[in-house]
């Protein structure tokens, strides 16, 4: 095969030439776009406001007008043969479907409302739009399939947005009943996002030299940017909660030697240097700054108690069903129970402890129902993840184990749960999420009141008395009723205006409030990641 | 396989087999089996095995099913003490299961039904009131792949003797000034050395054992059944899933072993029994024990017709 056409893909290719530097420039612009489409969604970026001295809605229509004709302009060199690349025949069905998507919500809402056609001629327009961009995709070589009919939407998304047709005080009044209407606000974000979506999957082929190796480009980049935008909601979620709480949370903070409170370490009594009133104080009347103490140990100790009941008894429950128990009807059916008990919606468990505990523990809430209502909760995710974890030790251990003469209950303490730990600590992490943030069934079982005055701050360790008569121990602190964050955050908002005056601003306090639930369950989130990196450690590294 | 080399074969094979063997007059074709093998009858005398020395463990009549699958029928042989007992037969034809009914962990197999006696030193094991602590520590087990556990190479072989209270490092003895410390450094480099693997980690002791190559490893796993002090090693396949230098060191540590220890291995390799063994047993499709006897009579002249088929790789 001496005389190899000249269509085959090199094994090595050449250089970066001036062409795919081209194509790389758009990809990143793509991605830059993309970043601003977010940022504008979440109103980090102000529609009507200006960028770099330019407004907004501008330069967002211009990027994405240069992006399409960018796309469009390689496609047709491409099929012109002015850059070297090595399509396939066609671009491919699933192209085609995508590419026919966009088209149709453009003809249709272009042809029903800006013409103003009414429903039905919409219909038909979109579908006939979306046909010819179906053909266009499919029909042509791939260069030009997969270049022309996208480039052209974001040319055409991008001159709407340049020549103000869709500004930034546009708003499409559905003509519902519930006065519903698309703005600006959403509507410019979102458009930028989609057509950047497809302008960086067509660019990405397109740097790719379409064929096999256009189309992983094209992949890898949709694959990033989606990856990418999870990474960005996450954080913009968390951005916008602190940027909300840091004022409440820092209102009368103070760092200096002496500033802050008086605490006893270890029988020791020191002032800390670092004086934060929100998470210092309770509420009233005389304070000068309030807090949401009693609320942030209330969630601490409920969260250690739910864990400290339901781990034991959850790990003990696993380590029946996988060792002992035999495999059968009885294992299924527990199996099953404890899956239904997991979907269990957070209210009815909170309904049980309202309904049995209350009456058992002074006929009042407490802490103590809480915690054994979460415990509950926690209870059957902390079976399902151990039994996994169990179930997942490979039965070579046990026979090494068995074969040296040592005992099932030693070779379950000093082996398998050793190797199942890092997965029910998994396990763990994953329902204190969920209960840390419970608000139902605290609603019912332990919660106290909306302003929390410091003096209710729970002190279970401290709380412990013996008594003389059984059980000896007797601890009241465990059977008042204390606020959590998440009813506390709850019990803020619906409380209203009314109550406000209470706690100054009273918007900013409960942004603090979330701040701090967030902080809360994060570092509750830490400590359970570094417990099981520890334990894998220990496994792997010893 | 043409009819042309068969008769061959056969008629090669008549030639030097011992005068006593009398066979069927009309052996010239014997009927065979689907998977190959020749119908014949077993004899009781081909598993009768003259040695000197003391036996250490005696099979009798031992029958094992598993559910209605007959996985053994009526094995009966005895192993010499201090010594090495190499047992071959093409897979399925309950080698492991032979193995498993040594140290009882056939128990473990909840469908398994075993019948029939086994020996220890002249003690049954399968009678009610035995120990399986005791007994498994005095057989030991290496299994086909190596499995040490996710622990540190140290903690690998002391954690046998701890588990038996033999050793005692927890925190309360070193709290009480009574840790066994010393003594558990003693053993692990005892054992470590008896399996030939000291010298290529006695400056990581500390590492996690999972880290070792897959040679090490198994040489680990029979360091640590050696940390119980056993009298009976048993080892199923211990070299089938490494490479050939592992092979050979697995080899050489085995013939060490049969100084002191009685082994007895199942291997699927037949060169790797005829080099290390001194006596072999051949298991046939069925779970039968059709041959058992010195290796070098089994391997050059075997009694029956189908071992030697085995042997010189016509099925299995
Ligand atoms: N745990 C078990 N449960 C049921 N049947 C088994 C089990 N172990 C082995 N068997 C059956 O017993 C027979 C012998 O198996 P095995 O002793 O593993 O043979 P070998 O080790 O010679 O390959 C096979 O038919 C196998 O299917
Ligand atoms: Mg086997």
């Amino acid at each position: 095969m001496a005389g190899a056409s000249e269509a085959d893909a090199q094994l090595v290719e050449p250089n970066t030439t001036e062409t795919d530097a081209v194509a790389g420039v758009a990809v990143g612009l793509s991605a830059v776009l993309f970043a601003l489409a977010v940022a504008a969604m979440f109103e980090r970026v102000s529609l009507t406001g200006s960028l770099f001295g330019v407004q907004t809605v501008t330069l967002l229509g211009g990027l994405l007008t240069a992006l399409g004709v960018a796309v469009i302009a390689f496609g047709a060199g491409s099929r012109l043969g002015y850059v070297k690349t090595t399509p396939d025949p066609s671009a491919g069905l699933i192209a085609g479907i995508g590419a026919a998507v966009p088209w149709v919500v453009v003809g249709g809402a272009v042809a029903s409302q800006t013409l103003g056609l009414g429903t039905t001629v919409g219909a038909v327009a979109g579908i006939a739009t979306g046909g010819v961009a179906f053909a266009l995709t499919v029909l042509p070589r791939e260069d030009l399939g997969s270049t022309l009919p996208l480039g052209s939407l974001l040319a055409l998304t991008g001159l709407v947005f340049l020549t103000g047709v869709i500004g930034p005080t546009w708003v499409w009044e559905l003509g519902w009943a519930q006065q519903a209407a698309i703005t600006a606000e959403f509507l410019i974000p979102v458009a930028t996002l989609f057509t950047t979506l497809y302008g960086g999957w067509a660019s990405a082929k397109a740097y790719g030299g379409f064929g096999a190796r256009g189309r992983h480009m094209g992949a890898y980049v949709l694959v990033y940017l989606n990856a990418l935008s999870i990474v960005a909601f996450l954080f913009i979620l968390v951005a916008f909660v602190v940027v909300q709480g840091i004022p409440g949370l820092l209102n009368g903070a103070e760092i200096g030697l002496g500033t802050g409170p008086q605490t006893t370490i270890l029988g020791i009594s020191v002032t800390l240097p670092v004086s934060v009133p929100f998470v210092m104080n309770g509420v009233a009347l005389f304070n000068d700054f309030q807090g949401v103490l009693p609320a942030i140990v209330g969630t601490v100790w409920l969260v250690a108690g739910a864990v400290a009941l339901a781990v034991p008894l959850g790990v003990g429950a696993a380590v029946f069903l996988t060792e002992y128990a035999d495999r059968g009807r009885f294992t299924q059916v527990v199996e099953v129970a404890t899956n239904g008990l997991w979907s269990t919606p957070s209210i009815v468990f909170g309904l049980f402890g309202f309904a049995f505990l209350i009456p058992r523990f002074g006929n009042g809430k407490s802490l103590l129902s809480g915690m054994i209502t979460l415990g509950f909760m926690l209870l059957p995710l902390v079976v399902i993840t151990s039994r996994e974890a169990m179930l997942s030790v490979p039965d070579e251990y046990r026979d090494a184990s068995a074969a040296l003469g040592v005992s099932k209950w030693q070779t379950i303490r000093s082996v398998v749960l050793p190797a199942a730990l890092p997965g029910v600590v998994t396990g763990v992490i994953l329902g204190v999420g969920r209960i840390a943030g419970e608000t139902a069934p605290i609603l019912l079982t332990m919660a106290g009141g909306t302003f929390v005055p410091g003096s209710q701050t729970v002190d279970v360790i401290g709380g412990f008395q013996f008594t003389a008569s059984p059980p000896f121990v007797a601890n009241p602190a465990l059977l008042e009723a204390t606020s959590a964050l998440p009813y506390q955050l709850y019990a803020l908002i619906s409380a209203g205006v009314g109550a406000s005056s209470n706690v100054g601003n009273a918007d900013e306090f409960r942004w603090a409030t979330a701040l701090v639930l967030l902080i809360v369950v994060l570092s509750f989130y830490a400590i359970g990641i570094a417990t099981r990196y520890y334990f894998r450690r220990r496994l792997t590294h010893t | 396989m043409s009819e042309n080399t068969t008769q061959q074969t056969q008629t090669a094979s008549t030639d030097d087999r011992s005068p006593t063997d009398d066979r069927s007059p009309t052996d010239d074709r014997s009927p065979t089996t689907t998977a190959g093998e020749t119908v014949e009858q077993t004899r009781e005398e081909w598993t009768e095995y003259e040695f000197r020395g003391e036996t250490k463990m005696a099979v009798e009549d031992l029958d094992v099913h598993y559910g209605d699958d007959h996985a053994l029928k009526g094995v009966s042989m005895e192993i010499p003490e201090k010594s090495v007992t190499a047992l071959i037969g093409p897979s399925g034809c309950g080698k492991s299961t032979y193995l498993r009914c040594l140290n009882r962990m056939n128990d473990r197999v909840s469908s398994a039904r075993i019948d029939g006696s086994v020996t220890l030193d002249g003690e049954e094991i399968y009678q009610d009131g035995v120990n399986l602590v005791e007994l498994r520590k005095r057989v030991g087990m290496v299994f086909q792949s190596p499995n040490p556990f996710p622990k540190s190479i140290r903690e690998n072989i002391a954690y046998g003797p701890k588990k038996h209270g033999d050793l005692d490092t927890g925190l309360l003895a070193r709290l009480l000034n009574r840790s066994d410390a010393d003594e558990r450094d003693e053993l692990v480099e005892r054992c470590l050395r008896d399996a030939a693997l000291w010298d290529e980690v006695s400056d990581r002791l500390d590492d996690n054992a999972l880290g070792l190559s897959g040679g090490q490893q198994q040489r680990l796993c029979i360091a640590r059944c050696l940390s119980v002090d056993p009298e009976v090693i048993l080892m199923d396949e211990p070299a089938s899933a490494l490479d050939p230098i592992a092979t050979a060191k697995i080899e050489d540590l085995i013939d060490d072993l049969s100084e002191h220890y009685t082994v007895v291995i199942v291997t699927h390799n037949m060169q790797q029994a005829a080099r290390i063994s001194d006596q072999t047993a051949v298991f046939l499709t069925g779970g039968e024990l059709v041959e058992y006897g010195d290796t070098d009579q089994v391997f050059e002249d075997p009694h029956s017709e189908r071992v030697e088929d085995y042997i010189t790789g016509k099925f299995g």
